[in-house]
């Protein structure tokens, strides 16, 4: 039997609406922001609420009579008597177990819902294609809690009726990259089998330290409390995960010389040649003939008013062009460039400026002077095209490339280069050379923000591949898990277009941006306290946004 | 099927009462009786004698409980647990004319009220409704029983709440009173009517006090303090029986009462002159000396009376604001003889002194005068009652 917690409350100035309504409670009684609470209403039927806000009032007038009421103002005096307080909820109707959304009676009775009831008012017990996105915690801390597995239809984070993710949170507290991560996880276990009618791979963006260098090893929990492990895989199999780590992971560092003293990765010698030895990690290269046309890449950031960079570039790609046409080396290639940017060159007849070449020279010689761009890929070594590895990704696998350590427009243009390719492998560019891609390919970045904040340049060819793919995406399958700091950062069209979002901690004055203007105050100030783990979540599905608690991650992780 | 809104004439109350008494009725306007709560002194005569002294210790002027209030308040103990407060509401509901003597008519006020008695327990700091009753009564004037045969309000009384309305709302009068329609009394009829309702809250109290001294209830580590004066008359029946009598007073023996209003003019000095300055200036956590009194319309019982001051003078608006009068009956003949131990006086005293936080301020014009749990008592009750409009609806 449900227990009794208090009332309806319904007065001229607080009436019950067919949206919501306010009961009173024992102020003792611990409940939060989220639980939901089942209401007694006409023909037998329930309605359930999820509670907003609890307030606490006593009979006081006003704040002076609280300070009379200590003799005025004397801080010492306990009074024999405690002054008539109760708590009150405000909740948001969310369901009727009969559909009848009439507003609940005067002194209707208020009980703790159970696990099932729960599960019915918010509508996840009839969710096709379930997918695992965590856990809900109802009346924590009381003897009636709950924990139930949330589940999305995986239809509408994958497509094709919605797809893509965006976390939101600020660094370290949220847990962002831990839940993405998490996220994928269900999203493998899930696709493990055959019986699901789509297939999936995934493209991961490390961008910090090694922490995704080794998602592929368990956790040891070596900086967890005693236990902490067979908690966590408690909790892993409660949610029906399995408690293994990502399989059929590949790396792919930027290639350096492993005799160089510089390299572009986080991962020690030793750790690059253990996965290379078990076949898992290849250093990959930009040659000239074949990614000359990603140089627009490294102009993601700057501006372009008056499009000569533009010009340049395609002036570059230009196949039949007289300069650029023959070339085969970025070395041959810069001795081009630099030639153009000589003062009273031969090949200054167009209409592009020696000024606006040297602008060009100043911007991609830093750049080229990288290992990774090369004149070949030595067939032998460990060595690969980033392009030409993503167009052979299959089913299940996880290819996890590491731009932690580069600076950042060469990160811009591994990640542009590497959105475009699975873009047109999607689109069927590539149906001669490639065989049967994942009917859907999941690419994780972090730090959003520096490719599709509100302040990058328009002509961005980043911020385009971006639109392009949440936009189009959805049907194409190539699904986005994007996470940023601050979501109000991020440009309208790409957050517009994600059907999931997950806010973690974040700020109050984040949460006093526009975007979180549909929250309530009271979920917005949430925002603010959540733990680590814990997330805000908003899909379509959902009759409305649910907290949600996920577990630790199942993979190896670092110390900081 | 919608039921039928509105009712036939017939079945109204005043229409059965009218054919009952013989009267007739005027459907005049119906409108409350009660005067809105505000702070008041109460002037005007009182044939109530200030006898001697009436506690152990001869005291000759204010006594300070501060020391003593904090001591206590440090404790975690409470002999204050139970608090009773009655109240009415009483309404003009009709007119009402009957044939007198040479034919003319005469028309007096019919007045219905309802009275709500309640009690309220303290436990761990909070206060937890411990009984209560309410009743709805009618007072007419005594020439409606046209017989003036006893038995006739108790018939016409199961006749009214036999009526479909009534029953159909599950309400019942209990009794009608009869006010006295002399004219040697200067007082208006509403009044009179007012007084016999009265009359008969002060009787629902008094039941509710012996209930919880039946029920074992009170006794030396749980007084029940009531709203207002103890001034209670004896009935008739009480004083007719010795024994019964006896058990009237010792009922009272774990009972203070604590008025907010009183008449500061009764109160004498030690010279046996009325002096209210002496209550005026009493200093703040302090009590006056206890003396005791008698009154003849309150039989052979003897009461002790001292006032305490809750709050600062220069906090309130009267010198007489903040100060609360006390009053325990004396009950054994020890007490009767030499007054009540001093001791048990300022203890008692002290622990109501602590009852002054938290305040009603702003809810209630009296705070500074009402104790909490007692005006949370008071809450209760009035939360109890039924709202004016059905109420007045009914007739």
């Amino acid at each position: 039997m449900s227990k009794l917690i208090g009332r309806i409350l319904a007065t001229e100035k607080s009436p019950t609406t067919i949206d919501e309504f306010n009961f009173w409670t024992n102020s003792d009684l611990k409940l939060s922001a989220f639980d939901i609470v089942k209401v007694e209403h006409i023909d037998g039927s329930y309605t359930f609420g999820m509670i907003e806000n609890i307030s606490h009032i006593t009979d006081a007038q006003s704040f002076l009579t609280n300070f009379i009421s200590s003799d005025f103002g004397d801080v010492n005096v306990d009074e024999p008597t405690l002054r008539v307080g109760m708590n009150y909820a405000k909740a948001k109707v969310s369901f009727n177990s009969g559909n009848l959304y009439t507003p609940v009676h005067n002194n209707a009775k208020v009980y703790l819902a159970s696990a099932e009831e729960i599960t019915m008012a918010l509508g996840l017990d009839r969710i096709q294609n379930p997918l695992v996105c965590g856990s809900l915690r109802m009346y924590e801390g009381t003897p009636e809690e709950v924990t139930l597995p949330v589940h999305l239809n995986s239809k509408f984070i994958l497509g094709p009726e919605g797809a893509h993710l965006n976390i939101s949170g600020i660094s370290g507290l949220a847990a962002k990259t831990s839940y993405a991560m998490f996220l994928m996880k269900a999203v493998q276990d899930r696709y493990q089998g055959d019986d699901m009618g789509d297939s999936v791979a995934f493209v991961i963006f490390n961008v910090k330290g090694k922490d995704l260098m080794a998602i592929d090893r368990p956790n040891d929990f070596s900086s967890d409390n005693p236990g902490e492990k067979e908690r966590t895989y408690a909790e892993y199999k409660a949610l029906g995960l399995s408690t293994d780590p990502f399989k059929n992971v590949k790396y792919y560092i930027p290639y350096t010389n492993p005799n160089s003293a510089k390299q572009s990765t986080y991962l020690t010698k030793a750790e690059i040649q253990d996965k290379i030895g078990a076949d898992q990690l290849k250093k990959f290269k930009y040659v000239y003939s074949d990614d000359k046309e990603n140089i627009e890449m490294m102009f993601a950031d700057i501006d372009d008013p008056t499009q000569t960079m533009e010009s340049i570039i395609s002036k570059i790609i230009d196949k039949e062009d007289n300069d650029f046409g023959g070339l085969s080396t970025w070395e041959q290639f810069m001795d081009k460039v630099t030639e153009k940017a000589q003062r009273g060159s031969a090949g200054d007849k167009g209409d592009i400026s020696v000024l606006s070449w040297r602008k060009f020279k100043r911007i991609v010689r830093k750049a080229l002077q990288d290992e990774m761009f090369a004149n070949r890929v030595n067939d032998k070594g460990p060595e690969c095209r980033l392009a030409d590895e993503l167009k052979q990704i299959r089913k299940n696998e996880v290819y996890v490339v590491d731009i932690a350590k580069l600076p950042e427009d060469k990160q811009a243009f591994v990640f542009g280069d590497a959105v475009r390719t699975i873009y047109n492998l999607k689109l069927g560019e590539y149906d001669a050379e490639s065989i049967d891609p994942p009917s859907r390919i999941i690419i994780f970045i972090d730090e959003l923000n520096k490719y599709a904040s509100k302040d990058v340049p328009k002509t961005s060819p980043i911020l385009r591949e971006i639109l392009d793919v949440t936009e189009r995406g959805r049907s194409l399958g190539v699904v986005l898990f994007a996470a940023e700091q601050f979501r109000s950062a991020i440009h309208a069209r790409v957050t517009g277009n994600c059907a999931t979002h997950a806010y973690g901690r974040t700020n109050s004055i984040e949460t006093s941006a526009k975007d979180y203007s549909s929250l309530p105050n009271t979920y917005k100030n949430m925002l603010t306290r959540l733990e680590q783990g814990d997330y805000l979540v908003q899909n379509p599905i959902f009759r409305s946004i649910l907290k949600i608690n996920f577990p630790k991650p199942i993979y190896k992780q670092f110390k900081q | 099927m919608i039921e039928t809104i509105g009712k036939s004439e017939d079945n109204k109350i005043m229409n059965i009462l009218a054919e009952v008494t013989g009267g007739k009725s005027y459907k005049a306007h119906k409108y409350a009786l009660d005067r809105s709560e505000r702070p008041s002194v109460d002037y005007g005569p009182n044939e109530i004698v200030w006898k001697r002294r009436a506690e152990t210790t001869p005291h000759k002027t204010y006594i300070d409980l501060s020391e003593r209030c904090k001591t206590l308040a440090g404790q975690d103990d409470q002999i204050l647990c139970y608090f009773l407060d009655g109240s009415r509401r009483i309404f003009k509901v009709d007119d009402m004319a009957y044939t007198q003597s040479g034919g003319r008519g005469v028309i007096y006020p019919v007045v219905a009220g309802q009275i709500g008695v309640g009690c309220c327990r303290r436990i761990d700091k909070r206060v937890n409704s411990a009984r209560f009753k309410r009743e709805f009564v009618l007072s007419m004037p005594d020439v409606a029983d046209a017989d003036g045969k006893s038995g006739f309000w108790p018939a016409t009384v199961k006749k009214l709440n036999e009526c479909a309305e009534l029953k159909r709302l599950g309400i019942e009068f209990s009794t009608i009173l009869p006010y006295k329609t002399s004219k040697n009394d200067d007082k208006k009829y509403e009044d009179r009517a007012t007084a016999s309702i009265q009359d008969r809250m002060i009787e629902r109290e008094k039941e509710l006090v012996a209930e919880l001294v039946r029920g074992g209830m009170l006794n030396q580590d749980n007084y029940l303090v009531k709203d207002g004066s103890l001034e209670y008359r004896p009935t008739k029946e009480d004083k007719s029986d010795k024994r019964k009598y006896q058990t009237f007073k010792n009922n009272y023996n774990w009972v203070i009462g604590a008025s907010k209003n009183f008449n500061p003019e009764v109160c004498m000095d030690v010279y046996g002159k009325p002096n209210p300055k002496f209550i005026a200036d009493l200093p703040l956590y302090h009590r006056t000396p206890v003396a005791e009194y008698e009154n003849d319309m309150l039989g052979d019982i003897k009461f002790a009376v001292w006032y305490i001051r809750l709050r600062d003078k220069k906090q309130t608006r009267t010198p007489f604001d903040g100060i609360l009068k006390v009053e325990k009956i004396l009950v054994t003949e020890e007490e009767n003889e030499h007054g009540i131990e001093s001791e048990l006086v300022d203890t008692l005293s002290a622990y109501l002194i602590n009852e002054r936080n938290p305040v009603c301020y702003g809810s209630d014009l009296r705070w500074a005068n009402h104790i909490y749990p007692i005006y949370l008592t008071e809450s209760f009750v009035k939360s109890r009652y039924l709202s004016t409009e059905s109420f007045l609806h009914l007739f």
